[in-house]
């Protein structure tokens, strides 16, 4: 093993600390804007994470190249799919949760 | 480092179940179209890993990014149909 | 019927996302020989771009970047293509797409001819299935009512 793959343990194991702690805010959060919240900026990080560590792994190749183009596509996708579903949740007439 | 793959994608897939739960009995399609959104996500990297695990990233990584694409405009365009429809 | 959306993240986001998109469905379509892909999944990966371009933009300004006119002549033009080489590989004296009798008019040996012919194929499909996809999002999307139509009725009477 050398320097490059023992450098992208940690970008996955952060990458999947991320991906758990969105699942579980999926999962508890109380209504439909605050699992969006969890998992639209959750997963975003999570994603990056993981494939900067896929790539770090990889070494200089055009594979890395190609993998840190999805990343930058999951960086502009991610928040704008989040973005349209919340604002259609929105225009629909969904009221957000108050503490009572 | 194979091991670790593994263990890691299998990691995601159990993820993968759990989100599952709230795409099957969530209350409502925005809860189940938020689910899948995240479903897609791990999906994506649980690609990339297997793979690494099969030694042929450059296969993979392109079915990757067809994913991550249909993902992204599955998501537009329901959100597109529910804001339209005006009604959940 | 789709509407402009109103709502500038989205369009400006779809905006800078499509050109990249098409050059990555124009690397399947012609990198189909090494990777997974070809004609086919190209061809669904620049038809989902138009179809992104409709749902962020809208049905009027999608036809007048692509109207169903031109995705006829698209899809038919790309068929014809398709035929086209395999007919003249039928010409040329052997079977029916068979390209290794390309060699014959493009002075290359037999393998590189077979490649190129196999390389021709996938445009005329890809090219075939882009048009096809958008032709049936679009008739989806106006429900089979055409907007000139409606004007011209609505001028008669």
């Amino acid at each position: 093993m050398n320097i490059m793959q023992a450098l992208s343990i940690p970008f996955l194991l952060g990458g999947f600390f991320f991906f758990l702690a969105a699942t579980v805010g999926l999962l508890r959060f109380p209504d439909f804007y605050t699992r969006l919240h969890a998992t639209g900026k959750g997963d975003t990080l999570a994603v990056l994470l993981s494939l900067i560590g896929l790539s770090v792994y990889e070494g200089f190749s055009f594979t890395a190249v190609k993998i840190l183009f999805i990343a930058v596509f999951m960086f502009l996708a991610q928040p704008t799919s989040t973005h349209a579903i919340s604002r259609a949740a929105m225009r629909c007439g969904l009221k957000p949760w108050v503490k009572k | 480092m194979d091991n670790f793959f593994l263990w890691l994608g299998m990691g995601l897939f159990f993820l993968v179940l759990l989100c599952l739960y709230r795409g099957v009995f969530g209350p409502g399609v925005l809860n189940r179209v938020a689910a899948i959104s995240a479903i897609g996500t791990k999906t994506l990297v649980i690609l990339l890993i297997m793979g690494y695990i099969y030694q042929r990233v450059d296969m993979f990584v392109d079915i990757s990014m067809v994913y991550a694409l249909l993902n992204f405009l599955g998501t537009i365009t329901v959100a597109k149909y529910l804001e339209m429809s005006g009604e959940i | 019927m789709t509407r402009l959306t109103d709502d500038i993240i989205i369009r400006a986001v779809a905006r800078i996302m499509i050109p990249f998109i098409q050059i990555y469905a124009l690397y399947v379509i012609m990198h189909g020989h090494h990777s997974p892909g070809g004609g086919f999944q190209g061809g669904v990966i620049l038809g989902a771009s138009f179809i992104l371009y409709l749902i962020t933009h809208g049905l009027e300004e999608a036809r007048a970047r692509m109207s169903e006119l031109k995705a006829g002549i698209f899809s038919a033009s790309g068929l014809l293509i398709y035929s086209g080489i395999g007919l003249l590989c039928l010409i040329l004296g052997s079977n029916f797409l068979d390209y290794g009798r390309l060699s014959l008019i493009l002075k290359v040996i037999p393998a590189q001819a077979r490649s190129l012919g196999i390389l021709g194929v996938e445009i005329g499909v890809g090219i075939t299935v882009m048009a096809v996809m958008f032709s049936i999002f679009f008739d989806i999307s106006t429900g089979g009512i055409i907007p000139e139509d409606e004007e011209i009725k609505e001028e008669n009477g």
